[in-house]
């Protein structure tokens, strides 16, 4: 039930004292001829008066009261905002603890794996050195010092090594493709290691004059060849023919990239 | 010598003799240590390619069957480690297309002189950067 608030009691018990009180000089002020019908006793007037006094008393009593469990109120308000704000600051900590456990959590297992994938693949250092200085010793993968545009090395193998490798052997070339004009190359092992003559890249103009008869010499070999291979399907002889015409024009492309490599760009 | 090569298998597997004699073996693995690392030469690829051999599905299996020569076992034996490189890029088709053309050899080839060259190139500015160091150092010295 809704209670009214000492503070209206107090207004209205105030008002009610005003309306007493000037009732009273109304009745007082009037003589006796001239006063209303309805018009209240003093007597009553002065009761109602001093009624009204008791319980603006009571009223005052009750305000001070209330007024004392309020403060009680506040101090325990100002308690709970303390706790509130202790609370607060240690979920902020929680929070922190957990962000940076797991971030060191995670880190920790990449590290295990990287671990893990270490142990996995162990190569000795000796073996690594040793691999190291074999393809760096040979020029592979670094340019030597002297360096120049029209060195013939390259990072790659050349189309004179190819042909000095046991893969072109196996294709058994015949010796008519290959001329017996051979200049000085820049690797002088390389011509002492066959009695099989190999092209140089600067021999392709002259070459070009033989390509046609070179080919026609070679169709009859190649059909010869053809029956010795295992598979008789018809791939081996266009790969037999498809290689003449490549040791032809392995020659043609190597003055196309020896004269365009020895731009420096 | 990529018919050399296509010889080998094509013996080893259809031939229906699946076993090879240890010799055959030491030779297959010649034969594929040298094919692999000519494929570090560009023009050799472009050769290739204008030849119509990467059109052939043999061939392209062959490709991806020579991708053991990236575990370290076989891979010590390379002397042109560049050539895994470009032996997985070869598995891409786009790529083989694109080796037809001429210019696009020519790029890697120039690419590849380039960055052979990079390192020398390097350690000659740091020599030049040093010397000119010493040679500030020398200049303040007397004053």
């Amino acid at each position: 039930m809704a209670q009214i608030s000492t503070k209206q009691k107090f207004l209205s018990l105030i008002e009610d004292v005003e309306i007493v009180a000037r009732e009273l000089f109304e009745l007082m002020s009037t003589p006796k001829g001239q006063q209303r019908a309805d018009a209240p006793e003093q007597g009553e007037l002065i009761q109602l008066l001093i009624k009204k006094d008791k319980d603006i008393k009571e009223t005052l009593k009750l305000a001070s009261e209330q007024g004392k469990v309020q403060v009680v109120i506040d101090e325990l308000k100002a308690e709970v905002d303390k706790r509130d704000m202790d609370i607060k600051i240690l979920q902020k900590n929680l929070k922190e603890a957990e962000n940076i456990l797991s971030t060191a959590l995670f880190q920790a297992k990449e590290k295990l794996t990287a671990i893990e994938q270490a142990n996995n693949k162990k190569i000795s250092s000796e073996e690594l050195i040793k691999y190291a200085h074999r393809i760096s010793a040979s020029n592979a993968v670094a340019a030597p010092p002297t360096w120049a545009p029209g060195d013939p090395r390259r990072p790659y193998p050349t189309d004179f090594e190819m042909r000095s490798g046991c893969l072109a052997k196996m294709s058994d070339i015949p010796a008519s493709t290959q001329t017996s004009q051979t200049q000085g190359t820049y690797t002088d092992s390389t011509s002492t290691r066959q009695s099989s003559v190999q092209m140089s890249d600067h021999m392709l103009q002259t070459q070009s004059s033989h390509h046609s008869t070179s080919s026609l010499s070679w169709q009859p070999s190649s059909d010869n060849t053809v029956g010795h291979l295992a598979s008789g399907s018809h791939h081996p002889l266009s790969d037999m023919r498809g290689h003449n015409k490549e040791n032809e024009e392995v020659e043609l492309m190597s003055t196309d990239s020896s004269s365009s490599s020895s731009s420096d760009e | 010598m990529t018919s050399s090569a296509k010889k080998m298998t094509s013996q080893r597997v259809s031939g229906g003799n699946l076993t090879e004699t240890e010799d055959q073996q030491r030779l297959r693995f010649q034969i594929e240590l040298e094919f692999i690392q000519c494929l570090a030469n560009p023009n050799y690829l472009n050769f290739l390619a204008q030849r119509g051999y990467f059109k052939d599905p043999c061939f392209i299996n062959y490709l991806k069957y020579l991708q053991y020569w990236k575990d370290p076992k076989y891979a010590k034996y390379l002397k042109y480690p560049q050539s895994l490189h470009f032996l997985d890029l070869m598995q891409y088709e786009h790529f083989r297309k694109e080796l037809v053309n001429a210019q696009c050899a020519k790029f890697i080839d120039d690419q590849q002189l380039l960055h052979w060259q990079h390192y020398q190139r390097k350690r000659v500015q740091l020599l030049n950067a040093q010397a000119e160091q010493s040679e500030k150092a020398k200049e303040s010295k007397p004053s």
